[in-house]
């Protein structure tokens, strides 16, 4: 039995704002939400990942990348291929794509959310985020919130009828 | 004619190495090897708790967390003289074990295999001589007619559908494939099932290290409780779920991944003269069964082995100032004294300095400082560390466990011992291990089951966990065997804070760039003389280099926003 909705923060957060996802997920695990949604730290977990994967039937992911949006910008994305994942640019890149092309040949890629924060550069060092990105979490965290919480009631809807 | 070829990124996962090759007369007459990354872990741990770092560590890399943060844990209790219980060991030792057995499998079939294994040729091979061959080599289930010719069908419609996935960046077709299509559909559909089975090996990370990726780690010990009736730690229903993954994880090595690397090389001979390079192989050791101070007891012994002379083990000591240093003469750094001397990790500095050109760049020029990776060596000699240096290792010492693999897979391939030093020999190695530490994997398991069921349910010594417990200054050592090789941690605490941390990782030695005389480190080595048949589809290039599991992330320590060609493969003529 899967369970709904699964809150995925990836990143690396010895490298600044490529870790807001890292950051986001550490923020919501100490806050307390309905058995329906859960939260992972996924780091730069890469193949771990597969496991959780196969485990929900939504995965909302949160992730930094470099892309030509302004530093801070906020967007969903729904990303059904692995070439359909933004550049993250980071560590984990190419782990998550090659994670995402396994799950379809395998036939059970779950239904993907993606929400990424353009960032400025990686070029820095440290666990501190810079004041443009620590800005926007508050924004992060309530848009993210509401998928979930959406996401989890379509859910328990479904499964009502 | 030469022509200059440049591969960046190489690896499949984490991080970002650049190699650049000349080939000439179809060989490659000299390489380079750059990490374009870097990541000053150093500068980050200064002036935190010692006890953090190991969450720190863990975070280098998202493929051998936990090896990091095993070392980081072990520098902090040698330089603070915490002796840890043995079911903290054990606990340890089965997460290490679980890890490798994780680590060498992925490895195999989805990050080497396809250097080896044409998938588009899987397409056109006869499921019923697949399965006629599955089962001559193997017991595992799985080998029916109907289950290769289900598997082409749904292959075929991915690759129809145009999501051509992990097959996107192979060179399929290229002369240097030499497998049957039958040999190609196995490889295939193993790659498939060991995506499946690698999920459940990790769980062990997740039962004793409470989460995963990045399971937590303890200074004196393990953050777990296990006993056999509590409810609330780890107890006879969750280590009986432990042992069940671990004799499901043997039963894979021994059942599906060893009979494929056997087949596999089997037509890939030849390998067994390519891509040697150094010569010089070390360990570090681990794996202890009598405690971390005792390195006799460690299953994996300790060593250095110098021009392929396997009579004859050198003593490594990482204490010693006179054995590890750390050159810069070619990477991008400064010390204090200037770019020609080596420093002791312990004496280590971190300081960037970097003269390359501004990205994106096209060529790197490899008569000044070219990598973020120092350039480690053992007494002024270049070292080679992996599987292979650990296989080599023990079977000089003449352990019969280590005699008894290396020898029954070089009869079974008909292939003298000289073959070990080589592309070939490292590919193999790992598979080896694995059989090695499956095995290793079950004895842990018992004698943790025995402690407990006798009454030993100690996990953590806390006696010096205080700082107030602590001297002044302390300096320590933390080492171990990450997949990928010998790793090493030092550490200098001074008023209960980290002063110095440095880390010296298995692809800093075997990737790095030429040391103060010149030499070169072990991938540069061992690409000379590599042949490469057609220049823009180096797949033999990728062979070697993917033979000794590169992995970047941790061993550079910014980052090059730049290098996001997936392989990109640019071929200058010169």
């Amino acid at each position: 039995m899967k369970k709904p909705v699964l809150i995925l923060g990836i990143g690396n957060y010895l490298m600044g704002d490529e870790g807001i996802g890292v950051q986001m997920a550490n923020l919501l695990s100490k806050e307390v939400f309905p058995e329906e949604i859960e939260i992972l730290d996924g780091g730069t977990g890469g193949f771990y990942l597969l496991e959780y994967f196969e485990q929900y039937d939504h995965i909302v992911i949160v992730d930094a990348t470099l892309d030509e949006y302004p530093t801070g910008t906020i967007r969903l994305i729904r990303p059904k291929f692995a070439a359909d994942f933004p550049n993250a640019m980071s560590t984990h890149d190419i782990g998550l794509k090659d994670l995402v092309s396994a799950l379809q040949l395998l036939n059970k890629m779950p239904d993907v959310h993606l929400f990424v924060v353009s960032i400025e550069s990686i070029q820095q060092q440290g666990v501190e985020l810079t004041p443009e990105i620590a800005r926007i979490i508050p924004e992060l965290r309530s848009k993210v919130l509401e998928l979930a919480h959406r996401l989890a009631e379509t859910k328990s809807e479904f499964m009502l009828v | 004619m030469s022509q200059r070829i440049v591969v960046d990124p190489i690896t499949r996962i984490e991080g970002h190495l650049r190699v650049e090759a000349d080939i000439e007369d179809g060989k490659i007459k000299d390489a380079f090897s750059s990490g374009t990354m870097v990541r000053l872990l150093e500068e980050i741990l200064k002036g935190r708790d010692p006890r953090d770092a190991w969450a720190f560590v863990g975070r280098v890399c998202g493929v051998c967390t936990s090896t990091h943060s095993l070392v980081s844990v072990r520098a902090v209790e040698d330089a603070l003289g915490i002796i840890v219980p043995p079911n903290a060991e054990l606990v340890r030792n089965l997460m290490f074990a679980s890890l490798y057995m994780h680590d060498h499998v992925v490895h195999f079939y989805h990050l080497h295999a396809m250097d080896w294994v044409d998938v588009v040729n899987a397409l056109k091979a006869d499921p019923k001589k697949t399965s006629e061959l599955a089962q001559s080599i193997s017991n595992w289930p799985k080998s029916s007619p109907g289950y290769f010719s289900d598997l082409q069908k749904r292959i075929k419609k991915f690759v129809e559908s145009g999501q051509l996935g992990i097959f996107a960046n192979g060179y399929w077709g290229h002369p240097a494939y030499k497998l049957p299509a039958e040999v190609n559909l196995i490889g295939l559909a193993h790659y498939l099932e060991a995506l499946e089975w690698q999920k459940e090996m990790v769980k062990v990370q997740t039962i004793f290290g409470g989460k995963n990726p990045h399971p937590n780690y303890l200074v004196g010990g393990m953050a777990c409780s296990v006993t056999l009736d509590d409810m609330s730690g780890i107890n006879a229903e969750r280590l009986a779920y432990v042992k069940t993954i671990l004799d499901q994880g043997k039963e894979f090595i021994e059942q599906v991944y060893i009979p494929d690397l056997m087949a596999i090389a089997s037509f890939y001979k030849d390998w067994g003269s390519i891509g040697g390079g150094l010569g010089n192989y070390m360990a570090y050791g681990d794996l202890p069964t009598k405690g971390f101070n005792d390195p006799s007891s460690f299953k994996f012994p300790s060593g250095a082995i110098l021009n392929k002379d396997i009579s004859k083990i050198h003593e490594v000591d990482l204490r010693n100032d006179k054995e590890v240093e750390e050159y810069i003469t070619h990477s991008w750094y400064s010390y204090e004294g200037g770019d020609q001397v080596g420093l002791h990790p312990w004496k280590g500095e971190s300081k960037m300095n970097y003269t390359g050109p501004k990205p994106p760049f096209d060529h790197l020029d490899f008569s000044q400082k070219y990598s973020f990776l120092k350039t480690p060596r053992w007494k002024g000699n270049a070292m080679e560390v992996g599987p292979l240096s650990r296989m080599l290792i023990g079977y000089a010492h003449g352990r019969p466990e280590f005699k008894e693999v290396v020898d029954k897979a070089l009869k079974d391939l008909d292939v003298p011992i000289t073959a070990l030093f080589s592309t070939l020999g490292r590919t193999a190695a790992r598979g080896l291990e694995s059989v090695l530490v499956a095995n290793w994997a079950q004895e842990f398991y018992d004698q943790l089951i025995s402690n407990i069921k006798n009454g030993d349910t100690r996990m953590a010594e806390q006696s010096l966990f205080q700082p107030s417990t602590w001297p002044k200054q302390a300096i320590g050592v933390g080492y171990g065997e990450a997949p990928r090789g010998a790793l090493a941690h030092w550490i200098n605490i001074s008023d209960e804070k980290i002063a110095n941390y440095q880390l010296v990782v298995p692809t800093t030695w075997n990737a790095s760039p030429r040391d103060n005389n010149g030499q070169r480190s072990a991938y540069e080595a061992a690409l000379i003389d590599t042949p490469v048949a057609d220049a823009n589809q180096p797949v033999e290039l990728l062979r070697t280099i993917h033979s000794f599991d590169p992995c970047m992330a941790c061993s550079v320590h910014l980052y090059d926003e730049h290098g996001k060609h997936i392989n990109r493969i640019s071929v200058v003529g010169d």
